[in-house]
């Protein structure tokens, strides 16, 4: 059984030395000489409290069960409720209420009241000398920031010395005459408390924001007298006053920022200290020293030492001259005329930059992420529509991610000009913000740095056609002379119907000229719709391209030649129009007539390479016309002398599109060779390589005489087919020199891949077969192209031979085993999070604030609750009892009464 | 059997009603003159049905069928009186002769029985001559008496069905003149519809067929039974009779003897003298029509064999049947591996049995106990042909490839290849290097392309069309993949590439397209050649440069 209470109270404090062997005087005295008896006195204190807490085991709270095993919790290693106190938590938070709960509801339905917010009133850490010295700083520090340390009128009358009560200064009557003038900005202290009064709650502003006080102040000083007029120079002045606040005010702000960087940088020294472990020297106090020096002497003074200072900092000046400098516009050097030499310089670094684009779109740029997306091209399910899904696994992302809209800038109209285009598009390093305002006809002005406004004039000029002038600067031959005829304004035609209803009665010769009208009545910068109709209006050329292709027997090429170039200058400006409406051909040739391209499909797929880069990876307008070419070529069966002309022109066109990029297009090997087989005057016997043979329908065996030699290919042939046999067999002769000479361009194109040996060999064994079965029988003029281009591919093959190696295509690095070893945490702590997500770490965290916020707000309020209930209900015990104690006081008087009545009455009756 | 009897009798009156029905239609618009031959018709038929004096009637509304010469214009208002009038007689029993009858009795019969036959062959006349409408009812009448006579003469199954006048009427289905509508009404109306009938069709087909017939009958045959695709299991219960049935004869119940039938039907066509294009789509419907339907699936194996032999795409076509029986039926094709090598040609990959070919190969070459060099003798002539195949091909050809790459690593060398010995690479590296893959070698074993490189792959990751190129690029890219569905790859056409690119109709662009940032000086034109010095060299003057615009 443990000892009684009483007992171990003894013990324990025995134990603490707080009872103990009495000391001897002597002793005392020494303890309290060196003040060993304050420190004893202090340790006994905390002693004792301990003690006090050990012995009254209700203030601790404890838990209940003593826990089964060691845990770890989120909430550090303490267990719940080990340690807390709640009965020193419930009159803390009692008393609090009592504070500000208790107040609120006793002034609830009550108006008006004092508030006192004078500094430190309520706070009670502070002794009052504090409180007094702390007012009396502030009060000084706002003097001094009131000040400007330039304004010299600005005097120090808040601060003189004295004797015995009496100013010590020799101009009190200036002073006075201060007063008396009532100039605003020097006013006493007690007049503006004076003044303020008036203003409800100024008086307590006065200490918060001292700031403010100033803004008031000048107001006050003039609404003041309203009445009164105020002569030149006081309003001179007032303004003079303001203006060099104001500047201070900037000034001072500054200077603090500067400082308060200073000290911070004084004190990251120290901070290094700090984390390493060392506590810092209190420095920030001494720093802090001579600021306040500065409130108490005279603030010129002050403001001098404060410049002085200023000045001595040279890094700090140099720094406000080279901001200055830096925001000076005129400072700007002006952009020097550049020489011919530097122009050129330029232009080649631009045009070498274009061209660096363009092969970077062409290598198809984000490589890896085709591949990437090749390998999960599977991963996604796709069935039946995964025409769809391949195309956007495969083919997107190689969609060049640069454009080059900037170049939107460049020149549309320089062919009104004729001016060399590459001396003129300069514009390549303004930004696109400009690039919607072209830069067109000022071709001749090639100075692109006096931009826009230069160009406007000039469009203006040009807009305004009846002005010769204007015609005559810009004009080619033909617009000299059709300036007669044709009309100057044209509507913009929304489709191709009304173009068409527009040039009814122009000849064909002058719709360049109509359609350069249009373009100049309607540029963008004239209306604000006009870049749309533009828009509209270059879909409508496009259209217009095919339609005379299809429409005339023999296109005019020099017409529809400035015609595509137009559209190319407008898909400069409108690239999206354009493209929208060349697709839209594309999809309409694709539904219609796939394997049957008209003479118009074919001159809009040649205008199309000149607009587009036919050698990008990837190209939302030159793919599609690739795979249209394509498909033509794969899949077409020749009929006539026509289709073989019209697939020639097609296979051309696929050389051509090539040309740069260099890729290999299977179809146009077969069709070639197709088509060679088919004319060769002898059947081929025996199978020349993989390409599929596809007799054609109508023989189109070339009869070999000596009679035709070949000619160069003309564009009518893939329209019309000569019915004279001398000119049939002219034309295929011409047909099989043409593709012959094609497929020794191909050599040169594709000499460069591996498969060319494979690609190649039925190409030579084809040809090998046309020489011989042509031998002795045509001129050998007809031969030699043959004979040529099989020593070309024969070359081209020696070479590929040389060159092949094996193939060494997966000298990877060796993919890593993927690891199954879970993941273990070093030093696991469990009170951090381990969320690798950053983002659902954060706001679990917050939700947990949020409940934690919420429950403590909850409690509180229950509290609050009970609180307010037991206040009231204590209120009205105290009415209740006040109540009663007043009815008895009542009561007793009136007994008191009555009992002296009924004494006197009984006194009465005795009297009687 | 008088339940039976008044239900004929009730759908007697019924087909009356609805032959009047029409008949007072068309009498409100026709002329008198034919309304007046109506009601003469009626009045013929009410005497016939109210005495057997009315008899000699029938010989007059024969006469007034109009078929004597030629059917082209029957009057099928007659036809159907007289079909109400047989009906009603074979039903009254007037048409079975009792042994106990009386002399004349039998005459009488005796001589209705030959109109009855002398009926029977006029509606065969106008189903093989008449016009479309015509022909269908002359179907729906002969039918009718089909089944008035099975359901009223005793014994008349075998002679009705398989000799008599189902026969006459199946060949005049077969042979009608413009019969189209004919046979697909009586494909939808009864073959498909009753099961007896299609019993007694397939009957008559194998009968009919065993004869060599023209091709466009071959046809017509190869179409009625296409459209009777519905297989009956070995479960399947029998209910759907369109006459009543002898129950004593077990077969029109037994799916086994529907089965047999139908094969020997089927096999009767085959064995007939086919044209190429009906092989072909014999073949093509070989694996779910036909096979479905044998009993004894072997039997087909000289027809596949033999259309295996042809070539070409019929090589193709007959590959999945020819599997089925070396799968199933242990079929012996020795060499089977070598023919299917020979069969990729340079038309393959341009047939549209392609993604079908691509299939099976898939299936053929799954097993892993092949060896790797037939394997590679595979891919190696796989990529020789996509150097001349049109990008949907390709697009199958290297997921395919990378398929077997996977389940053969020793293929892997085709695609990377270090000479270890020092000699052999000096050589190279001095000389370079043939193709040590023979493409003229039948035995795929024989080929050496697992010595070869895929350089033609290589070649196509510079294909012109970028998502070609992707899928090329995967073999060299790192296989992490296990492997590639080749579903996902076949069955792409150009169209399909076209839409994909361009799309139905124009959406929002993503990005601005690029332009081209120079404008050329001439596109078609000699324009300006002199300020270039007479020489062109500006973009497009390879076109130029051939053609003359």
């Amino acid at each position: 059984m443990p000892p009684s209470q009483l007992k171990q109270l003894k013990a324990s404090l025995r134990e603490n030395g707080v009872l103990g062997p009495q000391k001897s005087k002597k002793e005392k005295r020494q303890n309290a000489k060196t003040g060993v008896g304050a420190k004893n006195r202090n340790q006994r204190e905390v002693a004792l409290q301990a003690i006090r807490d050990r012995f009254n085991p209700f203030e601790i709270k404890t838990i209940n069960k003593s826990s089964k095993f060691a845990v770890t919790t989120r909430d550090g290693n303490t267990t719940a409720g080990g340690g807390a106190r709640p009965g020193v938590t419930k009159s803390l938070g009692e008393e609090r209420r009592r504070a500000t709960l208790l107040k609120e509801m006793n002034s609830r339905n009550k108006i008006g009241g004092l508030i006192d917010r004078r500094f430190g009133e309520n706070d009670p850490t502070m002794t009052p000398e504090e409180r007094a010295a702390e007012r009396f700083a502030r009060e000084s520090q706002r003097k001094m920031r009131k000040e400007s340390m330039f304004n010299l009128e600005d005097d120090d009358d808040e601060m003189q010395l004295t004797h015995m009560g009496q100013s010590l200064s020799f101009d009190g009557a200036n002073q006075d005459d201060f007063e008396a003038g009532d100039l605003d900005d020097a006013e006493s202290d007690e007049e503006t408390s004076r003044k303020r009064k008036r203003f409800p709650d100024g008086d307590e502003n006065q200490d918060a924001d001292p700031d403010q006080d100033h803004e008031d102040f000048i107001d006050y000083g003039d609404e003041e007298q309203p009445g009164r007029k105020k002569t030149k120079a006081e309003v001179m002045k007032e303004v003079i006053a303001k203006s060099k606040f104001y500047k201070a005010e900037r000034q001072q702000t500054k200077d603090d920022d500067e400082d308060l960087r200073e000290a911070l940088d004084k004190e990251l020294p120290d901070l290094f200290e700090a984390l390493r472990g060392i506590k810092p020297a209190a420095k920030a106090t001494k720093a802090e020293a001579p600021r306040q020096d500065f409130s108490e002497m005279n603030p010129e003074r002050a403001a001098m030492l404060e410049e002085s200072q200023n000045s001595k900092d040279p890094e700090k000046e140099y720094d406000q001259r080279l901001r200055q400098m830096t925001f000076d516009q005129r400072s700007r050097p002006t952009d020097r005329t550049k020489t011919e030499e530097e122009k050129v310089e330029e232009e080649a670094e631009r045009l070498k930059k274009l061209e660096n684009d363009r092969l970077r779109r062409m290598r198809g740029e984000q490589l890896t992420d085709d591949e990437e997306d090749s390998m999960d091209q599977d991963e996604i399910p796709d069935d039946d529509e995964s025409e769809i899904d391949d195309a956007t696994h495969f083919g997107l992302p190689a969609y060049p991610s640069e454009t080059r809209p900037e170049l939107g800038v460049e020149d549309e109209d320089d062919f009104i000009i004729d001016e060399d285009l590459v001396e003129t598009d300069s514009n390549a390093s303004l930004d696109m913000g400009d690039s919607d305002m072209e830069g067109d006809e000022e071709a001749s002005s090639s100075d692109e740095s006096d931009g826009p406004d230069g160009e406007d004039e000039l469009i203006n000029g040009m807009t305004l056609p009846t002005e010769d002038s204007a015609a005559a600067s810009t004009a080619a031959e033909i617009n000299k002379e059709a300036n007669g005829k044709l009309a100057f304004t044209y509507p913009c035609p929304k489709d191709h119907e009304s173009f068409l209803s527009i040039t009814k009665n122009v000849p064909v010769e002058e719709i360049p000229t109509v359609i350069q009208r249009i373009r100049a009545l309607h540029h963008p910068r004239l209306r604000p719709g006009n870049k749309d109709k533009l828009g509209r209006f270059a879909e409508v050329l496009v259209e217009h391209v095919s339609y005379m292709g299809n429409e005339t027997e023999q296109p005019p090429f020099a017409i529809l030649e400035s015609i595509i170039r137009h559209i190319h200058s407008l898909a400069k400006t409108h690239p999206l129009n354009v493209t929208i409406a060349c697709r839209a051909q594309l999809r309409e040739i694709g539904k219609e007539r796939p394997l049957n391209l008209l003479p118009g499909d074919l001159i809009l797929l040649t205008g199309l390479s000149t607009f587009f880069p036919t050698s990008d990876h990837f190209h939302t307008t030159a793919t599609p016309a690739h795979l249209c070419l394509a498909r033509y070529l794969g899949q077409c069966t020749t009929a006539s002398l026509t289709d073989l002309a019209s697939g020639t022109y097609a296979a051309s066109l696929c050389l051509q599109y090539q040309k740069t990029s260099k890729r290999y297009m299977p179809e146009f090997i077969n069709y070639t060779l197709n088509a060679l087989c088919n004319i060769a005057p002898t059947e081929p016997t025996v199978k020349f390589g993989a390409f599929p043979y596809r007799k054609s329908q109508e023989s189109v065996q070339l009869v070999p005489s000596k009679k035709v030699t070949p000619r160069k290919l003309q564009f009518r042939d893939v329209t019309t087919s000569p019915s004279d046999p001398q000119a049939q067999e002219e034309l295929k002769i011409s047909l099989l020199a043409t593709l012959v000479s094609l497929l020794g361009s191909a050599s040169d194109i594709w000499a460069e891949k591996s498969a060319f040996t494979e690609i190649f060999t039925p190409v030579r064994a084809v040809l090998q077969h046309l020489h011989q079965s042509l031998r002795g029988k045509v001129y050998s003029a007809a031969r030699e192209p043959i004979q040529s281009t099989l020593n070309k591919i024969d070359s081209h093959l020696a070479q590929a031979r040389l060159v092949r190696r094996p193939l060494f295509l997966h000298d990877h690095k060796p993919l890593a085993i993927k690891t199954a070893i879970p993941k273990f945490e070093e030093n696991f702590n469990p009170d951090k999070h381990y969320d690798p997500d950053r983002e659902r770490a954060e706001s679990n965290r917050l939700k947990k604030e949020f409940k934690r916020e919420r429950k403590g707000a909850m409690r509180e309020l229950r509290k609050d609750a009970s609180f307010v209930a037991r206040e009231q209900l204590r209120e009205k015990k105290e009415r209740d009892s006040e109540y009663e104690k007043k009815y008895k006081r009542l009561v007793a008087e009136i007994q008191s009464q009555e009992g002296r009545a009924a004494n006197e009455y009984e006194r009465a009756r005795g009297r009687k | 059997m008088p339940a039976l009897v008044t239900d004929s009798s009730s759908k007697k009156r019924k087909s009356g009603k609805n032959a009047s029905g029409p008949s007072s239609k068309r009498r409100a618009v026709a002329e008198d003159n034919f309304a007046e031959k109506l009601s003469t018709i009626q009045e013929l038929e009410n005497q016939i049905a109210e005495s057997r004096k009315g008899y000699n009637n029938i010989a007059t509304l024969l006469s007034m069928l109009n078929v004597e010469n030629n059917a082209e214009k029957p009057e099928m208002a007659v036809a159907v009186s007289l079909c109400r009038v047989f009906s009603r007689l074979i039903a009254g029993g007037n048409l079975t002769e009792s042994s106990r009858a009386a002399e004349n009795e039998k005459i009488v019969v005796a001589w209705l029985k030959e109109r009855c036959l002398d009926y029977q062959n006029a509606l065969v006349a106008i189903m093989r001559e008449a016009d479309a409408s015509s022909q269908i009812a002359a179907l729906a009448l002969s039918m009718r008496i089909v089944k008035e006579r099975l359901a009223h003469i005793p014994g008349a199954e075998n002679n009705v069905w398989s000799t008599g006048f189902f026969k006459d009427i199946f060949a005049a289905i077969i042979e009608a003149h413009n019969g189209q509508d004919l046979q697909s009404e009586a494909i939808t109306k009864f073959v498909k519809e009753y099961e007896d009938v299609r019993y007694h069709t397939f009957t008559q087909m194998a009968d009919y067929a065993s004869t060599k017939r023209s091709p466009e009958v071959l046809e017509i045959l190869i179409k009625i039974l296409q459209a009777c695709d519905e297989v009956p299991g070995p479960e399947h219960k029998f209910e759907n009779f369109y006459a009543k049935r002898d129950t004593k004869n077990k077969r029109l119940v037994s799916a086994n003897s529907h089965r047999k039938q139908a094969q020997e039907a089927w096999l009767a066509i085959l064995r007939n003298n086919l044209s190429q294009s009906q092989r072909k789509n014999l073949l093509r419907m070989m694996v779910h029509n036909i096979e479905p339907w044998f009993n004894r699936p072997e039997l087909l194996m000289d027809f596949l064999t033999d259309s295996y032999n042809v070539g070409g795409a019929t090589s193709l076509l007959a590959l999945s049947g020819l599997f089925y029986l070396i799968q199933e039926k242990n079929l012996d094709y020795p060499q089977f591996y070598a023919k299917l090598y020979s069969l990729l040609d340079s038309e393959l990959l341009h047939s549209k049995h392609r993604s079908r070919f691509f299939r099976l190969l898939n299936t053929f070459l799954s097993s892993t106990h092949l060896p790797s060099t037939l394997v590679a003798s595979f891919i190696k002539r796989l990529a020789r042909l996509a150097l001349n195949a049109p990008p949907s091909a390709i697009v199958v050809i290297v997921p395919f490839m990378y398929n077997f790459f996977k389940e053969h690593p020793t293929t892997t060398f085709m695609m990377h290849r270090s000479i270890r010995d020092k000699d052999l690479l000096a050589e190279v590296e001095k000389e370079g290097m043939d193709d040590p893959f023979d493409p003229n070698e039948p035995d795929p074993n024989m080929t050496n392309a697992i010595e070869s490189s895929l350089w033609e792959i290589e070649t196509l990751q510079s294909h012109f069309h970028p998502n070609v190129a992707a899928i090329a690029r995967i073999i060299s890219e790192q296989f992490t993949k296990q492997s590639y569905s080749l579903e996902d790859f076949l069955d792409h056409t150009y169209a399909g590439m076209v839409t994909a690119d361009l799309g139905v109709e124009e959406r929002n662009l993503k990005k601005i397209p690029v332009v081209e940032y120079m404008i050329p000086k001439r596109i078609f034109t000699d324009r300006l050649l002199e300020e270039d010095g007479g020489v062109d060299s500006g973009p497009g003057c390879f076109m130029r440069d051939l053609w003359e615009f």
